[in-house]
């Protein structure tokens, strides 16, 4: 079984912890602009979207921390190989 | 530096100079950050007696050391002044994205001195800071000139502290408001910002916050976050917010009903209870770092109000306006909590004022001829209008914005009916229904009457009958927590009687106390699920791995000891007298007329006693009501 992140903006509360955590797993320090992934605010509206930049490692560290299930991930089956 | 930005912003806009300083190691760890930092500026800088709305007066915004970190909950900014409502300390504390905008834009708090000539706004933005002319928002309510400032620099990031038209107009209980729906509420801060022509502070930070010891942080990051996780409130405090506590004090008949004059609503529970929560809100939204998010996304579907939507359904409006204005619709509440945000006023006192009027014109002291609207009990558009009146100073809203105490002494009558301690308006629920280290608080607490900065961590909501009234409260959860609860096992004992499972409440009202300071001077925040389970070990540990420098959990509590002292010696240095600690004269005369509590009313030796059990927990004289040299002594504040 493989992991895969499933992302559900609608949920997002925009704590930011993914961003938070995002870099200072890649960096030594806590700075948003250097996190693979954004929250982007619309706080008039309290709705958040979130985008991954084409450096994210895939690591899924941002959706273990994640609390309100915006970024999480499922186990899908193994894809099955090519010609099977 | 680590966890810290390690400069302030010293602002003065009588001469309009910026200048930085830079954070002195000694007083950084001695007072830690936030409130710490705002009590001993405050205490050193200002004179006492000056006039909270002269130019001579300073507020400061001091960001937590934690924000800017994955720290759950880990967003809370300290801003303090002398209050021009109670002038005392004022102080208050408030969440959102402003703090964290700020230390990655390289400040750990900001200094406002004077008075700026005409109205004006401060930008910080990185190492860009300026002032701009405001003249363009001055009179704009705080929605419309957040929307402004954005536009002004094409940021929709941008966060903004910020003043309304109360504000403005130097109404005693003005807020100032942070980011749309948040504030800096209490205490009137508004008011001095709006003294000082400041309509906003605009910041933006694209920086860093450094960690000491990164690894051992994430796994103190990663105990807390469980820890939070695991308290008996988290589940119910996602779901419901503050809402929660809309049963206990209707089951305790202590509802702050009609003014305080019933601590009874028959129709409570239908109608302003906990399960309506999900007809108006569906999902949270959080502070930066929450894990809880106990603040909810709020519609309103039908009525006169459908479409409004905002955040939040929060418990304190829902008490000032639901049950002490006796206003039976929740979207009502929603509407009013907007027209307080978009004025710049604090729910809590705002909606006391309105109740305040309303119990005069029961009694015939205000009328309709007065107002210039009818304003019966449970009066909808008459208590809209009245909130605009007092933000514009109009009529009666003139009297009503100097605060309810001081209306009181200006309206022949009235004094009866001002709901205050300490000049400050009290909230949530009433005292003679229910005594605990909550009700204790209302007396002790340093900024007024007040339900925030004096709570007992393992809250008693179930029962209301001790084996010591006036001297004890049931521990409110399974015994499990109390074995678990991070407290020195001495004081455990201290405050704990065994076996009849109760808490001494003027023993626990002082460690409230005292922890609460440090939730308040590190920037974490103090709701129910982190208020059990953050403990003095794990701030030590958060902040030993965050900034390198090592603290233990008797130093933290000490810190917060020291904090708490630190206040109490500005409101003494203002002449605060034991006689101010005293609740409203109708709580000791006049019995709750109905409900589970009917026939209650206080026993004002047995709250004496109390008060003076509590000055000698604080190691206080009873008499003066403040430390003596052996206490500054052992906090190490020798005058
Ligand atoms: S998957 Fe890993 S690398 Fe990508 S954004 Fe999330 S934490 Fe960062
Ligand atoms: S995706 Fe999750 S962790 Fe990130 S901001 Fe939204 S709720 Fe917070
Ligand atoms: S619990 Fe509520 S107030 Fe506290 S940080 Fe979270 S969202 Fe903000």
């Amino acid at each position: 079984m493989a992991k895969e992140l499933v992302i559900n903006p609608q949920r997002c509360i925009g704590c930011t912890t993914c961003a938070l955590t995002c870099s200072i797993t890649y960096g030594e320090d806590f700075n948003l602009n250097r996190a693979f992934v954004q929250i982007l605010k619309d706080d008039r509206k309290g709705l958040f979207s979130i985008a991954f930049s084409s450096a994210c490692k895939g690591c899924k560290k941002c959706a273990e921390v994640c609390p309100s299930g915006a970024l999480r991930t499922i186990e899908v089956a193994d894809k099955p190989k090519e010609g099977q | 530096m680590n966890g810290y930005a390690g400069k302030l912003l010293d602002i003065d806009l009588s001469t309009a100079t910026i200048q930085e300083k830079i954070l002195d190691e000694q007083l950084a760890r001695k007072y830690l950050s936030g409130l710490g930092f705002n009590a001993e500026i405050l205490y050193r800088e200002l004179q006492p007696g000056i006039d909270p709305l002269g130019p001579e007066n300073i507020l400061v915004f001091n960001v937590g050391v934690m924000v800017g970190t994955n720290i759950p909950t880990a967003s809370r900014i300290e801003a303090s002044a002398k209050s021009p409502l109670t002038g005392r300390f004022g102080t208050t504390n408030s969440g959102n994205y402003w703090g964290s905008e700020l230390k990655f834009a390289g400040y750990d708090g900001v200094i406002v001195r004077g008075r700026a000539e005409k109205p004006t706004y401060v930008l910080i933005r990185d190492e860009e800071v300026k002032f701009l002319d405001g003249g363009h928002l001055w009179g704009k309510d705080c929605w419309e000139a957040i929307d402004l400032i954005r536009a002004d620099h094409r940021d929709p990031e941008i966060q903004v502290a910020l003043i309304g038209p109360a504000g403005e107009n130097l109404v005693r209980f003005a807020s100032i408001e942070n980011g749309y729906y948040d504030a800096w509420a209490r205490t009137g801060l508004g008011a001095v910002m709006g003294s000082k022509n400041l309509k906003a502070i605009a910041v933006r930070g694209t920086g860093s916050v450094k960690v000491a010891h990164k690894r051992e942080f994430l796994s103190a990051v990663d105990e807390t976050r469980r820890a939070i996780v695991s308290s008996p409130f988290f589940g119910a405090f996602s779901k419901f917010g503050s809402m929660l506590a809309t049963g206990p004090y209707h089951e305790f008949g202590a509802l702050p009903g009609r003014n305080f004059q019933t601590g009874y609503l028959p129709t409570w529970w239908e109608t302003r209870g906990r399960p309506q929560v999900p007809k108006f809100s569906k999902r949270g939204v959080g502070c930066i770092a929450c894990n809880i998010a106990c603040a909810h996304w709020a519609e309103v579907k039908e009525g006169p109000f459908a479409g409004l939507k905002m955040k939040d359904l929060e418990v304190t409006p829902v008490f000032a306006f639901g049950a002490q204005c006796d206003i039976e619709d929740l979207s009502v509440v929603v509407k009013a909590t907007e027209v307080c945000q978009r004025l710049g006023m604090d729910l809590v006192s705002a909606g006391s004022s309105v109740a305040f009027a309303m119990e005069l014109v029961q009694r015939g002291i205000l009328t309709r001829d007065d107002l210039g609207f009818e304003l019966p009990w449970g009066e909808v558009e008459g208590s809209l209008q009245l909130l605009e009146d007092i933000a514009l100073r109009k009529g009666v809203g003139a009297v009503l914005a100097e605060g309810t105490g001081r209306a009181g002494e200006k309206i022949a009558g009235a004094m009866d009916c001002a709901m205050t301690v300490k000049g400050l308006e009290i909230p949530m629920y009433d005292p003679r229904g229910r005594w605990s280290t909550w009700t204790l608080g209302f007396l002790t607490n340093l900024r007024g009457g007040d339900h925030l900065r004096s709570r007992n961590p393992v809250e008693n909501l179930k029962y209301n009958e001790n084996i010591e009234p006036y001297r004890t409260e049931k521990f409110g959860f399974d015994l499990k927590l109390y074995e678990q609860l991070d407290m020195p096992a001495a004081v455990k004992e201290d405050i704990f009687t065994a076996p009849a499972g109760e808490v001494n409440v003027a023993k626990m009202a002082k460690w409230a106390e005292d922890l609460l300071a440090l939730y308040n001077s590190l920037g974490i925040c103090i709701r129910p699920p982190v208020l059990q389970q953050v403990g003095p070990t794990l701030m030590a540990k958060l902040y030993t791995t965050l900034t390198g420098w090592e603290i233990t959990p008797e130093e933290m509590i000490q810190a917060g000891e020291r904090i708490w002292n630190l206040q109490k010696l500005f409101n003494l240095r203002e002449g605060e007298a034991r006689s101010e600690h005293v609740f409203p004269e109708r709580f000791y005369r006049v019995p709750l007329p109905e409900g589970p509590a009917a026939g209650r009313v206080l026993d004002r030796e047995r709250v004496e006693a109390a008060l003076d059990e509590y000055f000698q927990a604080r190691g206080w004289d009873p008499a003066t009501t403040g430390p003596g040299t052996e206490k500054l002594q052992e906090l190490g504040l020798r005058q």
